[in-house]
């Protein structure tokens, strides 16, 4: 490329840092975005900028809205009625866990009336709730005494870019995984035998966010959402 | 500095919006909307139009916060690019068409690419060193671009230069500094 070439080029190539620092007209906006959004090689030009350029984010000098300005957002986003969250009412939220808990005993008392219940599994039979604090995700785990464990979803919603992973943390070891699990329905899951090795009162059940499909390395990478401690009943 | 605690605080604040936790969605507003605020005002310079703004912005950060990858951005980084962008919106539709779209997408070779290093990059010393290296007028027309969000009419009036000799300032200096952030 001749030195020429190179000067004629200068606009062009400055374009990515035009579009970020917002000197295009909108349709020009447009469609440059949409080439950027294509294009992993723009990509990382976009990213440079908008980076480098944050650094100037300091020099925005941060202004007190109206205190009326987030109960008209959140009347926005989570409708008028306004349903409390947990973080609101602690009262509530406990007693959704409590009635959990209380389902979960007439679920284990109905299986004592089965006939012929197998009288040493039903005593290995172990309850968890899964809950953690500034999430509003719960499960609820029940190991039915002979090699599995089943799950219910509580509360918590599904998204679209992640999953629910769960793990066995046994023994102060490395959280094993017992793979991703549905918000929106019941599920039973096996133990493994890595997980039957260690497995009784006192293991805890933790359910992490993960990327779509689970943990890629078997190792948690998310946050930690929900977790409990299995219990006899 | 008290600055590490809260980047780290605010991502997990923006985590726990990814998990639809309206206890951390006001948090985060606690935290963050006086910055955001600051932003959406300088941009659009009318204040029943930011205090509008500052709504869409907030919806757009609740709707948008699993996009948010940590390591990628810093929190703060993160917010104030979805409101600056918002309000850029808001001010670009009343704009005057001016450019030709063809010659804005023939985007020809960009020069080596650089590897993100957020760290280095989103340091503050970095991009004010090396608007330093311009000439002051023309320093002050890219910050003039980025923090008010001034458009190439506004900057070369403000600058009393014909609106094409500010375009060809301007991307000699986006060039320029390209070379010394790459250097």
């Amino acid at each position: 490329m001749s030195e020429q070439d190179k000067q004629d080029g200068d606009g062009h190539r400055a374009v990515i840092a035009e579009y970020v620092l917002g000197l295009l007209d909108p349709a020009a906006h447009e469609a440059v975005g949409r080439r950027i959004a294509a294009d992993t090689m723009l990509q990382r030009e976009h990213d440079f900028w908008a980076s480098h350029f944050s650094g100037l984010d300091e020099q925005f000098e941060p202004v007190a809205p109206p205190a009326n300005i987030l109960p008209k957002i959140e009347t926005r986003l989570f409708g008028a009625e306004k349903r409390a969250s947990w973080w609101d009412s602690l009262a509530l939220w406990r007693s959704v866990a409590a009635g959990a808990l209380a389902v979960a005993a007439v679920a284990v008392g109905f299986s004592v009336l089965q006939p012929s219940p197998d009288s040493s599994a039903l005593a290995n039979q172990l309850v968890a709730a899964l809950q953690a604090e500034g999430s509003d995700v719960q499960f609820l785990a029940l190991y039915d005494g002979s090699g599995a464990v089943r799950l219910t979803a509580l509360s918590g919603a599904t998204l679209p870019n992640n999953d629910y992973e769960l793990w066995a943390i046994q023994g102060g070891g490395s959280p094993i995984s017992m793979g991703v699990v549905p918000i929106n329905a019941r599920t039973t899951v096996e133990l493994s035998d890595a997980v039957r090795s260690g497995w009784g009162e006192g293991s805890v059940l933790a359910v992490t966010l993960e990327p779509k499909g689970g943990a890629p390395a078997g190792v948690p990478t998310g946050p930690i959402v929900a977790q409990g401690a299995v219990t006899k009943i | 500095m008290a600055m590490q605690a809260d980047t780290s605080e605010i991502a997990d604040l923006i985590a726990r919006c990814a998990l639809r936790d309206r206890g951390a969605f006001r948090q985060l507003y606690t935290r963050t909307s006086a910055k955001l605020f600051g932003v959406a005002l300088r941009i659009l310079r009318d204040r029943a139009e930011t205090e509008e703004a500052i709504q869409e912005i907030y919806i757009k950060i609740w709707q948008k916060a699993d996009r948010y990858v940590a390591g990628q951005y810093s929190p703060i980084s993160w917010l104030v690019a979805v409101a600056r962008n918002h309000a850029l919106d808001k001010v670009r539709v009343k704009r005057p068409v001016s450019e030709d779209i063809d010659a804005a997408l023939d985007i020809a070779d960009l020069g080596p690419s650089p590897e993100r290093q957020v760290e280095q990059a989103e340091d503050s010393a970095r991009i004010a060193n090396c608007l330093g290296t311009l000439e002051p007028d023309r320093a002050d027309a890219v910050r003039g671009a980025y923090l008010d969000g001034f458009s190439y009419e506004e900057l070369a009036q403000r600058h009393s230069v014909p609106l094409n000799t500010m375009r060809t300032w301007l991307r000699r200096s986006l060039a320029k500094l390209k070379e010394c952030l790459t250097s």
